[in-house]
């Protein structure tokens, strides 16, 4: 072998299970996962990239791979369509805030609370819909986002004002900046990336997936599928849960409005363009639709100024229309996402100089 | 007083999730876009009515006319493409759809609400020691008639029998003569015209705004507990929530109609979860 291959060449097997079943399987494979990462840590020491206005979008764009990831683990793998994810998402943001800000739990201690809550009120709600086959979750989905919104409008107090946070803390150093934050939403993001590609190829993925393809098929084979669609359900919002901790304590301030329906429909808008049942597919739709909407977001107000016979608010319409058309044309013409053009340019990468 | 507005806003929530049903009833997708539809097709009424100034009636028609077409294009475009994915592509499909339905609007008519248009003279009347306003009894009489005649226009013409056809199976109606795509298509424009006319009924009594597209919100469980495949179902499941909503805003306030209405859906998917009206499937899966 002249150079390091990055797929094991033909004709090399692995020759035990321990082998087969690595997620890098070479030695290059490994030297660039552990290069991407350097990488990925280092960005806040780069110059030109580590204002904090780059260093936000990173942020933002890390958290929301926690809740795309969890959206993408239910509406992907497993088949089940949920519209309501920054409901949950706002269940652990309010969870895990109003621990900090009230009880004095330090941010570490409160993340898992909140992702517990997100899932256990996410696991309340499945229940009525994974008896019933097809649309029936999106319904309640939808009718927790709307439901829960109301209840932390009109029902609490606290929630409806919105509170301070405190920042997180991790011995003398206060996590309070976006430079000192970034490390915290990247380990968070890193770590539940690789569990959750790591989750999808065991036993549990699979019964996702088998139910997913076909449900008689599934029950057929001995998966319980009840129980497997509700747990689901709940790794899906225990993700969105985490990212809502995640949240709160990077704002420093939890309120209502950064939970809307809307919301629910760019996380549901990203994975589809990246892929649905693809964990690289998950963050590659949300780079995309993040650096898209920043794109508009700095395009409309000058055509906005430039075309002044525009009504106002014609730029946040022209974000939805372009946003919108563009999951619409990933549905209809590239239904796997760009999951799927990666995989064709491994394979080009793969095969070369002899495809086919 | 409570009951009164309630079952009038129920009769326009009632013909609304008339379109839901139209759609699910053909080709087994729920339209979340059909609050967009009919924000769109009031807007257009706006259009033509204060705007052009065109008299009532003609605008009237018009936006019909649009609605219908606005719904077989969507059709054409964005869901014929998607006949044989998965049923989920579809749905979300018409979640981005209202995303881009709600953008058009905004970037043509923008997001402030837009002058007020009367669509019926507006008089009270008193009956019974209530006070009545002749807007609203005229646009609950509308609306039902309209829904009325859908039913009728399902149950008793060709191409409604066509329909009935399609939702019983694909295959079994093409190898019939009929064509699939038509009906699809046909029924899309019926959906737009149902949500046009409870769009315009709506923008007079409650202004053109964006908002009108929340009552896609209440159509929505209006359809489901009514059952999806009833359009009888969904004009009753309309007045339940029509009544519900008001009762529970009444006594609670807080715009606690919504969520009210959503917490009878998933009540009603508990211990009937076909809706009240809507075929049984007996799966145990």
């Amino acid at each position: 072998m002249a150079r390091a291959p990055f797929y094991p060449p033909s004709g090399v097997y692995a020759d035990t299970y321990a082998k087969d079943i690595r997620i890098l399987k070479t030695r290059k494979q490994r030297f660039l996962a552990v290069a991407g990462l350097v990488l990925l840590f280092a960005v806040p020491l780069v110059p030109g990239i580590n204002s904090p206005y780059h260093l936000r979008l990173l942020i933002g764009a890390g958290i929301t791979v926690i809740a795309c990831l969890g959206l993408n683990i239910l509406t992907g793998y497993c088949g089940q369509l949920n519209v309501g994810q920054s409901a949950f998402v706002m269940v652990g943001a309010f969870t895990s805030g109003m621990l900090n800000a009230f009880l004095g739990w330090p941010f570490w201690a409160s993340v898992l609370p909140g992702g517990l809550a997100a899932a256990g009120i996410g696991v309340l709600f499945g229940i009525p819909s994974v008896r019933l086959k097809g649309l029936y979750l999106a319904l309640t989905t939808l009718g927790a986002q709307i439901i829960l919104t109301w209840i932390a409008l009109y029902g609490i107090t606290v929630t409806a004002a919105g509170f301070a946070v405190n920042p997180a803390r991790l011995g003398g150093i206060a996590f309070d900046t976006p430079q000192k934050f970034y490390y915290v939403a990247m380990v968070f993001t890193a770590a539940m990336t690789f569990f959750a590609r790591n989750l999808m190829r065991s036993r549990l993925g699979r019964a996702f997936i088998a139910i997913r393809d076909n449900d008689r098929a599934a029950e057929g084979m001995g998966i319980d599928i009840f129980r497997y669609k509700l747990l689901a359900f709940a790794i899906c919002t225990f993700y969105a849960g985490v990212a809502g901790a995640l949240l709160v304590h990077y704002m420093m301030w939890a309120q209502l409005e950064s939970f809307t329906l809307q919301d629910s429909i760019w996380y549901l808008a990203m994975i589809i363009v990246g892929g649905l049942g693809s964990i690289e597919g998950t963050v590659f739709g949300v780079v995309f639709i993040t650096v898209l909407k920043e794109l508009v977001l700095v395009v409309g107000p000058m055509a906005q100024t430039r075309l002044p016979f525009l009504p106002i608010g014609a730029a946040s319409g022209l974000l939805l229309v372009i946003i919108g058309s563009i999951a619409i044309l990933f549905g209809v013409l590239e239904p796997r996402g760009m999951a799927h053009r990666w995989s064709l340019i491994k394979a080009f990468y793969r095969l070369w100089p002899f495809g086919y | 007083m409570l009951v009164i507005s309630g079952v009038m806003n129920g009769a326009i929530y009632g013909l609304v999730a008339l379109g839901f049903v139209l759609i699910y009833k053909a080709s087994a997708v729920l339209n979340f876009a059909q609050g967009y539809m009919l924000l769109l097709g009031a807007y257009l009424f706006w259009f033509f009515r204060a705007t052009l100034g065109l008299p009532l009636a003609v605008a009237l028609l018009l936006a019909m006319a649009a609605g219908f077409l606005v719904g077989m294009l969507i059709e054409r475009l964005t869901l014929r493409p998607l006949i044989g994915q998965p049923l989920i592509s579809m749905i979300t499909v018409t979640i981005f759809l209202s995303l881009v339905l709600e953008g058009l609007v905004s970037m043509i008519w923008g997001t402030y609400p837009l002058q007020h248009v009367t669509v019926f003279h507006d008089r009270s009347i008193r009956m019974g020691g209530m006070v009545l306003t002749t807007q609203s009894l005229i646009a609950c009489g509308l609306a039902l008639g309209v829904a009325g005649a859908l039913i009728a226009f399902f149950r008793f013409t060709r191409i409604g029998l066509a329909m009935r056809g399609v939702a019983e199976g694909h295959q079994i109606v093409q190898s019939m003569g009929i064509s699939v795509r038509r009906i699809l298509n046909i029924s899309w424009g019926l959906a737009g015209i149902a949500a046009t006319i409870g769009g315009i009924l709506l923008g007079g009594t409650l202004g053109f705004q964006l908002a009108l597209s929340q009552i896609g919100l209440l159509a929505i469980p209006a359809a489901f507990i009514g059952g999806l495949e009833s359009p009888e179902g969904a004009v009753l499941g309309g007045l339940l929530v029509g009544l519900s909503e008001s009762i529970v805003s009444g006594y609670v306030g807080n715009a606690a109609g919504v969520p009210a209405a959503f917490v009878i859906l998933i009540a009603t998917m508990l211990f009937r979860p076909y809706g009240f009206f809507g075929l049984e499937r007996i799966e145990r899966v």
